[in-house]
């Protein structure tokens, strides 16, 4: 029936989405960078702030609370629409490359740009499903404010991901190159596109998208929590909000991953010819650059999340709706149109 | 072992909802103070929740009007289980100055189980603190009944 090296395949699959780049590892660096995010904040503000542990305990918390399904709930969308925004973000985690390591070596064309670019829609989408099953108001006034997020940080980022995707197709002379591992591969050959002139609005502009795309503070306006209740979460209580405030937690990591793989895909890409040049060889050597290249991987996250995330909210309060589409339609999509320019016509 | 965990973690991360019931605005503004830079309550692991459907802890402040009173039940049934009730203030506890008003449909006591009661007009930070972190003790010890 099953052959063993079919078995092997299957558990090699497994373990990928359930513990390395999959889910174990996107909780544990999801939440770590959470925490990290709320003690710098507090720092800025000159408070103690929460043991970088706290997002844990709220995940664990909101677990063993009781989750009260509102009677005007549509009851398997309330409950199911957060699983389903936790898978999408495990799904790309499997598809950005750790550097060198990479799920699907043997399938490169399997998962491009442009795959990554649809999933990262399905979390936004989840919350809205949600939200609006409820039948909250308050969740109404969150899903037409998320929609128009969305639409607006949409615009600047398929700008973005051309642009980088012109830039290596452009030096490989064959068109745009939209599959991630190709552009991570190409910088590994060539240094990190954040060295070329070109790429450096698009760095920016993608820089600003993050904290957009996760809703983090200055353009939280969809889950206003002292103002419309946080919105779409309104009605959700227990397991299922504990899920979303993961998945939240997960999109840092996922973002400032995709960060990482588009412009600074260079920077770890050396550690296999550093370990093989101590004299290590075989699965021992294998093993211990790809720990090294994982742990390059979450510090660079890390310095991002500060960077874009906690110091961004600390210093600024936040935007009206209207405010944040009209900042990422002129600012940030400006910065990436001039980068698309600058690539088109090779710096 | 995870329900261990759980119950570690409910102890450590109390998520408030605040109710004012018919107040004058001291008590508010003294726990806001609690929340802010100075006292910060956040190493602790207090947050202030949006809507009660978040929150663990509930501190209500004011004499709890006959106009506020309905609302006040209304929402804490609102809070998912374990939670706790914490009054803020003379008023929600005794009625303070107003006792004995026509318009006073207080002590809170009388309607839900209050877990703790947190005296003063308006209390100290500390003693805000305090009573919170009581209650923290109390939250864990209904997690561990629970199941």
């Amino acid at each position: 029936m099953f052959s063993l090296a079919f078995l092997q395949t299957a558990l090699l699959y497994l373990g990928y989405i359930l513990i390395f780049p999959g889910f174990l590892f996107c909780f544990v660096i999801g939440l770590l960078l959470c925490g990290i995010d709320r003690k710098a904040v507090a720092r800025m503000q000159k408070r103690v702030g929460p043991p970088i542990l706290q997002p844990f305990y709220d995940f664990f918390k909101l677990c063993g609370k009781e989750t009260i399904v509102p009677a005007a709930a549509n009851r398997t969308t309330f409950m199911l629409a957060p699983l389903v925004g936790l898978a999408a973000l495990v799904v790309i985690q499997l598809f950005i490359p750790v550097f060198n390591f990479r799920v699907f070596r043997n399938l490169p064309e399997v998962a491009d740009i442009i795959v990554i670019l649809y999933l990262l829609l399905i979390p936004a989408v989840s919350v809205m499903l949600g939200g609006a099953a409820t039948g909250s108001p308050y969740a109404g006034v969150g899903l037409s404010r998320e929609m128009v997020t969305v639409l607006a940080v949409e615009l600047p980022l398929v700008l973005v991901l051309l642009s980088v995707a012109k830039t290596v197709g452009n030096a490989l002379g064959n068109g745009l190159v939209f599959s991630l591992s190709g552009i991570v591969d190409f910088q590994a050959a060539h240094g990190s596109l954040i060295g070329r002139v070109s790429m450096i609005p698009a760095a920016l502009a993608m820089l600003l998208i993050i904290p957009g795309e996760t809703g983090n503070h200055p353009f939280d306006a969809a889950e206003a929590e002292t103002e419309i209740c946080e919105g779409l979460l309104a009605e959700y209580s227990g397991a299922p909000l504990g899920i979303y405030k993961l998945s939240h937690a997960v999109k840092m990591l996922t973002l400032t991953s995709l960060f990482v793989a588009l412009f600074l895909g260079g920077i770890g890409t050396g550690v296999e010819h550093l370990v093989a040049a101590i004299g290590l060889t075989g699965g021992f050597a294998a093993a211990l650059s790809l720990i090294l290249q994982v742990l390059i991987l979450v510090l660079l996250c890390i310095v991002l999340t500060l960077v874009t995330i906690s110091f961004v909210h600390a210093v600024t309060a936040r935007l009206k709706i209207e405010q944040l589409f009209k900042y990422y339609w002129t600012v940030v999509t400006g910065l990436a149109l001039i980068s698309l320019v600058l690539a088109w016509y090779g710096y | 072992m995870f329900k261990k965990l759980i119950e570690e973690s409910t102890g450590k991360s109390p998520w408030l909802f605040h109710i004012n019931a018919g107040s004058c605005n001291g008590c508010d503004i003294e726990l806001v103070s609690v929340l802010t830079p100075r006292y910060d309550a956040e190493r602790l692991g207090f947050k202030l929740a949006g809507t009660p459907r978040h929150a663990d802890i509930v501190v209500v402040t004011g004499p709890v009007t006959q106009q506020s009173l309905n609302r006040v039940l209304r929402t804490i049934e609102q809070v998912p289980e374990p939670r706790c009730i914490v009054t803020m203030g003379s008023c929600p506890q005794s009625g303070n100055v107003f006792r004995g008003s026509y318009a006073i449909a207080g002590p809170l006591s009388k309607y839900v189980h209050v877990d703790v009661d947190v005296a003063g007009c308006t209390p100290k930070p500390e003693a805000v603190i305090d009573g919170l972190v009581k209650a923290t003790e109390i939250l864990r010890e209904k997690r561990r009944a629970m199941k």
